[in-house]
């Protein structure tokens, strides 16, 4: 049986009881393919794209529309067959960004490009065989398939991967630990075959000797799966000697999935200050991201969809398959419809996702999904004041980090970013925990992260003047 | 088509994490209040009805100052959150059945006004309230105060008795039971006489999780070790069970101390042994018999010190293994 493993990282919550995840974890991932998609120049901050496309032009699923621009940025492409019907800026979080609107073909089936028509479909029922297949094939691979991180930030992969420093452990992230969501959870149910195969890419892509697909005690289900089917992949025989991957079960606690913590709960090694998980070792990629290499690598699809958990106060919670791209207004509607008024709208988990609208009224758009939108969550909208801190030290017991939020707070409020320095709030990860526990509900979280930005921003003017 | 329409954003601004604890700080302080009661129950008992009507002017006198003092500068409103409640809960508790109603009037306005708001009302106080007011009622009313009398429970005339430790500390025989300073069948302060009912109070705050029984516990040990250690009559003759259910060192240890003054865990254990320290220190070669009012305070005012010495490791900062 597959042996438990201690969560070695300190602090952390423990949000929600289980009855979050519950109201999606049942539900099948289904397809869906709508009308149109408006697929945004920057799928995530700082990763611009320049569109190739304008509008009449005719676009097959798959094409690549944009070209990357920043160090960000990833290749783009269509996420289903059509006509560009506009490229216009649409608003984003408070940033106006140009997009591709590309509107489906009336000959064009339900279910073709972004559906899985289509793709060989032998690597999402077997172990493939990967032995032709070099590391420059799977790096070259990521870069032209637009492959981003789909958990969090939405990091370029091929940009991981492609490091000089040696790594010697690749880390599949599927603990999914922010509360609500569901998709990675599904993925890992229906998806193992897929999955585990874009794992041995990634760690043939990655060169370390070991891959370990990280999931948290919450999931059982999910764990037996992929122990099942790597079992049957070992005894295939086209597996290679190389190739360690083992399913490691963590406790569940928020947020083991951080990328930072999670590598300190299976390697014990810290990613030193400013620097990334390559310096000790170590690539993290979400489970999505692991799918997306097999489905390029190996049925030769870029990465134009992506699944999504849509829930939370919405009549029919659920998990949907969709183009990037598609409207969530559209798939909220899909999902019933909001059965709260008083709502906020939130892309991605509760705990780091930001609200994109309060008192949702149904009607207006909300925003796009990206490679890397895991959710539309709805909440009951509920205002809180915030009081005076009592000094409990509830947000320092929880910090994965080690900070002691509500000095920083204190600190920035001062404007005193010497202070913020020395109190190393340049280490915030934003994870929420410390807005999470506070009895006094101060925007903690808030601006630890305000503070961490303004340090970072110090950091490097200093470092400008130096040099 | 559906790619008309304006794009929403947020009415107001509205930061996550979108998911917080029920916990709010009104919440701690009414359970902190609700713990209080059993001793104020047994306060009734041991020492009759005026017991309910001091804790109640004094509850009443601490929240209508810091109301007040909150309407009249336009602060933040924050008397509604039973931090007041429990200050002065805890203030009636520290005093005798005896005390005058203006005495208790007198040290609440202070407690509240002085040493809370005008330092910036609740968290930022740098000295426990109560404790601040017990001081000043013992320095400037000390026979208002210091007038202990035996409990009703006893029948015995309502004569002025020193506390167990007070008798002990002048020479005398304690003259009661270990097992009626446990369950507060002695004279003293109305709140501090019933160990069994604090006990019961703190060990409800234990349980909802609201108080961290680390350091009340690093705060009585270091108290009866030293004062075992360096008893009365040469090393190690100290009489534990009379210094642990003698006086208030179960009320200092679980109410006083605990306040929420101090916040990371090395640090607390660090504070509470100086205040075990100090209240000691008092406890052997002073001539009060308690110690723990300046034990507290003192480690109270040292917080910011020790805070010092309280290293964190912060993420990142460690060597790599590899």
């Amino acid at each position: 049986m597959q042996k438990k493993r201690k969560s070695v990282f300190p602090g952390g919550v423990h949000p929600t009881d289980g009855s979050d995840k519950a109201l999606s974890k049942d539900a099948a991932i289904k397809q869906y393919l709508l009308d149109t998609v408006t697929i945004l120049s920057e799928q995530s901050f700082g990763g611009k794209c320049r569109l190739l496309v304008k509008p009449g032009d005719k676009v097959k699923a798959g094409q690549l529309i944009g070209e990357p621009e920043a160090f960000m940025a990833a290749p783009l492409h269509a996420s289903m067959s059509g006509t560009v019907l506009d490229v216009k800026e649409v608003m984003n979080q408070g940033r106006a960004i140009l997009a591709c609107v590309i509107g489906r073909d009336e000959e064009e089936a339900e279910g073709s490009g972004a559906g899985q028509t289509g793709i060989a479909a032998a690597y999402r029922k077997e172990a493939a065989d990967i032995r032709q297949i070099s590391r420059e094939e799977i790096l070259a691979g990521l870069r032209d398939g637009g492959l981003t991180g789909m958990g969090g930030a939405g990091f370029p992969t091929h940009k991981k991967y492609e490091t000089d420093k040696s790594i010697d452990t690749l880390l599949i992230n599927g603990a999914e630990c922010e509360p609500y969501l569901t998709c990675d959870y599904r993925l890992m149910l229906e998806e193992g075959y897929a999955l585990l195969n874009g794992v041995r890419l990634l760690l043939k892509g990655s060169g370390a000797k070991q891959a370990y697909v990280c999931l948290e005690d919450n999931k059982p289900q999910a764990a037996e799966n992929l122990n099942e089917i790597l079992s049957g992949m070992r005894k295939s025989g086209v597996m290679e000697d190389g190739e360690q991957i083992e399913i490691a079960v963590l406790p569940t606690k928020y947020p083991e999935g951080g990328e930072r913590q999670l590598i300190q709960a299976v390697t014990g090694r810290e990613v030193p200050m400013g620097g990334l998980p390559a310096d000790v070792g170590v690539i993290v990629s979400n489970v999505a991201t692991a799918r997306a290499a097999a489905d390029m690598i190996l049925g030769g699809l870029p990465l134009i969809r992506r699944i999504v958990t849509v829930t939370g106060c919405v009549k029919e919670p659920g998990n949907y398959l969709v183009p990037v791209g598609t409207s969530a207004k559209e798939l909220v509607e899909l999902a019933g419809g909001v059965t709260v008024e008083k709502n906020r709208i939130i892309a991605g988990g509760p705990m780091t996702g930001p609200c994109m609208a309060s008192d949702w009224n149904g009607e207006d758009e909300l925003f796009y999904i990206t490679k890397n939108t895991s959710g539309i969550l709805v909440l009951p909208d509920s205002a809180c004041e915030e009081q005076p801190c009592i000094r409990c030290g509830g947000c320092e017991s929880v910090c994965p980090a080690g900070l002691t939020p509500w000095q920083i707070d204190f600190a920035f409020q001062q404007e005193d970013y010497d202070l913020c320095e020395k109190l190393y709030a340049s280490e915030c990860i934003a994870c929420g925990c410390c807005s999470y526990i506070c009895p006094a509900k101060r925007e903690l979280t808030l601006r630890t992260r305000m503070a961490r930005d303004a340090v970072k921003q110090r950091m490097r003017e200093r470092a400008v003047k130096k040099a | 088509m559906s790619q008309a329409g304006t794009m929403t954003k947020p009415a107001r601004v509205i930061n996550g994490p979108h998911v917080r604890t029920e916990r709010t700080t009104r919440w701690v302080m009414l359970h902190v209040a609700i713990s209080l009661v059993p001793a104020l129950l047994g306060a009734v008992y041991f020492f009759g009805i005026r017991a309910l009507y001091l804790t109640a002017l004094s509850v009443a006198v601490c929240v209508l100052t810091e109301y007040l003092w909150q309407k009249l500068t336009k602060k933040q409103l924050t008397a509604g959150d039973f931090s007041a409640v429990v200050t002065g809960m805890l203030l009636a508790f520290n005093m005798p059945v005896t005390a005058p109603a203006w005495v208790v009037v007198a040290t609440s306005i202070f407690s509240i006004l002085f040493v809370k708001q005008m330092f910036g009302g609740i968290g930022n106080n740098f000295a426990n309230p109560a404790l601040m007011g017990r001081l000043l009622a013992m320095v400037v009313w000390p026979g208002a105060v210091m007038q202990y009398i035996a409990p009703v429970t006893l029948n015995a005339d309502a004569v002025s008795s020193a506390t167990v430790l007070g008798a002990v500390k002048t020479g005398g025989e304690a003259g009661y039971s270990y097992l009626q300073m446990f369950l507060g069948e002695v004279p003293g302060a109305l709140g501090e006489t019933s160990k069994l009912l604090l006990l019961v109070g703190f060990a409800y705050m234990c349980y909802m999780g609201i108080v961290n029984a680390e350091a009340a516990l690093t705060y009585i040990a270091t108290v009866l070790v030293l004062t075992f250690v360096f008893g009365p009559a040469g090393l190690f003759t100290g009489d534990i069970l009379l210094n642990l259910f003698g006086g208030g060192l179960i009320m200092g240890a679980c109410y006083m101390l605990t306040d929420y003054a101090f916040v990371t865990r090395r640090g607390r254990l660090l504070y509470a042994v100086t205040a075990g320290i100090i209240t000691a220190a008092i406890r052997i070669f002073s001539i009060y018999p308690e110690g723990i009012c300046f034990g507290i305070l003192t480690a109270n005012c040292l917080a910011g010190g020790l805070s010092l010495l309280n290293k964190r490791h912060i993420y990142g900062t460690k060597k790599s293994e590899r």
